[in-house]
């Protein structure tokens, strides 16, 4: 360059659907303060179809430097090199300042834009130049969430003999993942794979966990973090149920049971599911005959063959706990289907969602496995039972809530590979079964994932391009309008069940968390990561790491493999007895002031 | 059939009315939610997809945007929020500048302006052809009553016809269409009851009010034109014509109002988005209406006289609309979208000819 370092700044408009987002006329207005910024255009007031414009800038100015600022800052990066190199600079003279990629994606997140930009002025990764000091780091960790993300970081920490807290909010740790009957692409029975974890998480001696349990409150600073965590009353001692089950099998009480999707009953007295970790029961006091009709039952206490075991005075505890880390591992919610209600889920009793059918396909489901009609039971309500019917037509209807501007924007990325392998299972269980899958985007993104597409096409499953627009009961059967895209008709079928693919969405619970960390959300809710593709497993609050869905719909090899990173994040940490502070507590003023001293360096070298 | 890729078509399309369209990721969403479409004529869907891609050709041949009556179903649930039927409702003020021959269509359409300049010129015209009839209100009423006969006649013979055979043109011959000759006859008379009672709304659902709002209009407005023009229903005497006329004439000017109305409070897809020609069009229907229902009034209450002023307006306003609003503006889709079903008909009669349905 003509070495002197004299830069323009484009900022590249930021809206991608949302309206809060970062103030990028704030950043124009800090940036021109930072030396060598000569020029600065905003996107609304330069058309990027004419390069001449750039190009006469560049001269008249005696330019050598172009920064590209803003969310997609690399679109616009061959526009203005092609500029740069008419005019006499070099292409590699075309910096990005990615407001995305350091999580800067808010309104409130301005302060943080500024810095990168300032980063990218200097010519210093942001990374370098926002490097926070280090602590020291108590070697317990606290794993938030016990899924399949919580479960893997937990038993990599806890095999590195640290010792691990686990919190779960639920009976069971298993999330998920517990749920689902086969995994895609390979059809591996997911329980095969998830039970085995389960059980030593359960049994190990590094891990404390806690199910029923939520994380109340959290003080102090990275490294030294007390967490207040509020175990909720189980009603039952823990330590000496034998977990026989008497309890339940005479409980008068029927209500829908979490973990079966809720097409299933189950008693006030519980474990979810029979593989349950750990494997005790719980009362659940909303639904207790004894508890809210003042002891008007009592039946699971007479019939307990432990004495004192169930103890309905038992209250709710709140126990306190030091860690160095804490892994966020908070999942998912699944989209509210009965939002779109073009589909009629809750109207038509045999549209379902996919986690209902995941269930109803899974052996230890209510039916044993057979795929039958949803029927009322004598008290009306709607449940599966064996003994129903067999629907023969069954659709698959994709992107239910995901890809949808009324909705969810993004895509869910699981739906299209889960929806085959539901299409599969319910040939698999009903050979002579009429299976269509309707889809947008068939979007098979990973490693056997095109071919175990091409494996389901083959299988004699109707896969239809086209969205289907409206679903209607028809006499028994469910009526479907579609446009079959590649067959150029319009389809109206009438099929006798209809499934859901809904998307993933971000829990309550993760919103809650985060503010309680310190930790952002972006605007869908999904929490940010330290750097979108660098670092996409700490925060920028130090010691608190993310895993698994909570962080951005993914699969569960994607979420294996994040959970393992953020192990590893956490056990460096403890290795080495010290642990960065949070990024966000740097001022702005500080990193620009480390990125001036590091550009001296660096220059001092050449 | 090779054929240009027109790249600037979104530009010009964007002139009459549709921006977002571009944002259509063809899910067929709204094709399956449209209660009009048929295998034969897939839209919105496959119109987008043209629009999308440049085939100005094939849109000029594409009758499908005269099919959709625009219920707002394919907006409200798009999941792109591409709005579909403001794109189908801008194709059709763009195919009918296509039609129309002479360009000044194409001229008012974009270009509000020269719109506006012309209605001014008529006005003035009319003012000076008074001027040189001493404003005598015999002689300008004689004049008027003529004028409007030789007016009907001129657009018919001159613009619309031409317009239609250019329509017939674009999307029978140009397309290619080989319908056997009886379908031409037996479209005929579905044409000819279709031009005036658009039932074909009926397949759409929650349609009935608005369809029956359009039908008083279509049906009040054209009486009037006979009443006035045939009957001369400012010069008779016979009350049973002067009565129709008021009931026609009211019809127009209370229901045009209420459409207005219903324009103005967007409650709906369909009249979210409105083009200055639907508001020309729609405020002239409603002055004609109310300026005619005034005059005759007046003429009943001997105040016409002392108050011609109310002919002179309602005079300008007739020539307006007949010169310039009926021949080069949305007044034409009356003629289109029921010769839309005719040919629409004879493409499905041909594929079914050449067994390809």
């Amino acid at each position: 360059m003509g070495e002197n370092n004299l830069t323009a700044i484009y900022f590249c408009k930021l809206s991608n659907g949302h309206t809060d987002v970062v103030d990028n006329l704030a950043v124009e207005e800090y940036a021109k303060k930072i030396p060598n910024v000569r020029i600065t255009w905003q996107a609304a007031d330069l058309s990027l179809t004419n390069p001449d414009f750039i190009v006469n800038s560049v001269k008249e100015n005696n330019l050598s430097r172009i920064i590209i600022a803003g969310d997609e800052a690399g679109m616009y990066k061959s526009f203005f090199a092609k500029a740069l190199v008419k005019a006499g600079g070099k292409p590699e003279n075309v910096l990005l300042a990615s407001f995305k990629e350091y999580g800067a994606l808010k309104k409130s997140d301005t302060d943080r834009a500024k810095a990168i930009v300032a980063c990218a002025v200097y010519g210093v990764a942001f990374e370098e130049a926002a490097k926070p000091d280090v602590a020291d780091v108590n070697p317990n960790t606290l794993v938030i969430g016990g899924g399949i993300a919580g479960i893997q970081a937990s038993l990599e920490i806890a095999g590195g003999n640290q010792k691990v807290f686990l919190v779960e909010k639920t009976g069971t740790i298993g999330g998920h993942m517990a749920m689902f009957d086969k995994t895609f692409p390979t059809l591996d029975c997911a329980a095969c794979i998830l039970t085995p974890k389960m059980v030593d998480v359960g049994q190990h001696p590094n891990i404390d966990l806690m199910n029923y349990s939520e994380v109340q409150s959290v003080e102090g600073v990275p490294g030294d973090y007390k967490v207040k965590i509020l175990k909720k009353a189980k009603f039952v001692d823990s330590s000496t149920c034998i977990g026989c089950g008497t309890c339940s099998e005479k409980c008068p009480v029927k209500v829908p049971s979490e973990f079966d999707s809720e097409i299933s009953l189950r008693k006030a007295i519980y474990i979810p599911f029979p593989q349950a970790v750990p494997n005790k029961y719980i009362l659940d006091a909303e639904n207790c005959r004894y508890i809210q009709e003042n002891g008007k039952c009592g039946v699971c206490q007479k019939v307990c063959p432990v004495p004192d075991c169930i103890d309905y005075t038992m209250k709710d505890e709140v126990v306190e706990i030091n860690v160095g880390n804490i892994i966020v591992s908070t999942g998912f919610k699944t989209f509210d289907a009965k939002k779109a209600d073009q589909f009629g889920y809750g109207k038509f009793p045999n549209v379902l969602t996919s986690l209902e059918l995941e269930r109803l396909i899974n052996a230890a489901g209510p039916t044993e496995g057979n795929i039958v009609y949803r029927t009322q039971d004598k008290k009306g309500n709607w449940i599966f039972q064996d003994g129903a019917g067999v629907p023969n037509k069954v659709a698959v209807i994709h992107c239910v809530g995901s890809r949808d501007e009324n909705y969810n924007k993004y895509c869910s990325k699981v739906c299209c590979m889960y929806s085959l392998k539901l299409a599969h299972l319910v040939k698999e269980k009903i050979p002579q079964a009429d299976v269509s899958e309707f889809y947008i985007d068939m979007r098979a993104f990973g490693k056997g994932y095109e071919e175990f597409y091409e494996r389901i096409d083959n299988e004699g499953i109707n896969i239809i391009r086209g969205r289907t627009a409206t679903v209607e009961q028809c006499g028994k059967q469910l009526k479907l309008r579609s446009e079959d895209i590649e067959g150029s008709k319009i389809l109206e079928e009438n099929f006798d069940m209809v499934v859901l693919a809904v998307g993933l969405e971000a829990n309550k619970d993760s919103l809650d968390l985060a503010k309680m960390l310190g930790v952002t959300v972006d605007q869908d809710g999904w929490l940010n990561e330290a750097n979108y593709i660098g670092d996409p497993v700490n925060t920028f609050t130090g010691g608190i790491s993310i895993a698994g869905v909570c962080q951005g719909p993914k699969d569960i090899p994607d979420t294996v493999a994040q959970a393992s990173a953020a192990a590893s994040r956490v056990l460096q940490s403890i290795l080495n007895g010290k642990i960065n502070k949070s990024i966000k507590d740097l001022s702005l003023e500080s990193i620009e002031s480390r990125a001036k001293e590091l550009s001296k360096i660096m220059e001092g070298k050449v | 059939m090779s054929q240009r890729v027109n790249p600037n078509l979104k530009k010009d399309l964007s002139k009459y009315g549709s921006k977002d369209w571009n944002e259509c990721f063809h899910c067929g969403n709204c094709t399956a939610i449209c209660q009009l479409t048929e295998n034969e004529s897939l839209f919105p869907r496959k119109t987008i997809r043209q629009a999308q891609m440049g085939l100005k050709d094939s849109l000029i041949s594409n009758v499908d945007p005269w099919l959709c009556y625009y219920c707002g179903d394919c907006s409200e649930s798009c999941p792109r929020d591409a709005n579909p039927g403001e794109l189908m409702m801008a194709l059709r003020r763009w195919q009918t500048v296509k039609y129309e021959w002479t360009g000044l269509a194409g001229l008012f359409y974009k270009s509000l302006a020269s719109l506006i300049i012309a209605l001014v010129l008529v006005a003035i015209a009319i003012f000076a052809i008074a001027y040189t009839k001493d404003f005598n209100h015999e002689a300008l009423m004689h004049f008027g009553h003529s004028l409007e006969f030789w007016l009907i006649i001129c657009v018919f013979s001159i613009i619309l016809v031409p317009n239609l055979i250019r329509m017939f043109y674009f999307t029978v011959i140009k397309a290619k269409v080989k319908a056997p000759f009886g379908s031409y006859i037996s479209g005929f008379f579905f044409l000819i009851g279709h031009m005036f009672t658009q039932i074909r709304t009926f397949k759409c659902d929650k349609q009935t009010t608005r369809w029956l709002a359009h039908f008083l209009v279509v049906s009040g407005y054209l009486s009037l034109l006979v009443i006035t023009v045939f009957l001369n229903w400012f010069g008779t005497e016979n009350q049973l014509i002067i009565n129709l006329g008021y009931i026609t004439g009211g019809l127009v000017f209370i229901f045009t109002f209420i459409l207005i109305i219903s324009r103005l409070s967007k409650n709906r897809e369909l009249n979210k988005y409105s083009h200055s020609t639907d508001w020309f069009f729609i405020i002239w229907l409603f002055l004609m209406g109310l300026t005619a229902f005034l005059v005759r009034l007046f003429i009943d209450i001997d105040m016409l006289t002392n108050n011609f002023w109310l002919y002179m307006i309602h005079l300008m306003i007739i020539t307006q609309w007949g010169l310039l609003l009926v021949p080069f503006g949305k007044w034409t889709h009356f003629l289109y979208r029921s010769f839309a079903v005719y040919f629409s008909n004879l493409k499905i009669a041909g594929l079914k000819k050449q067994g390809k349905l």
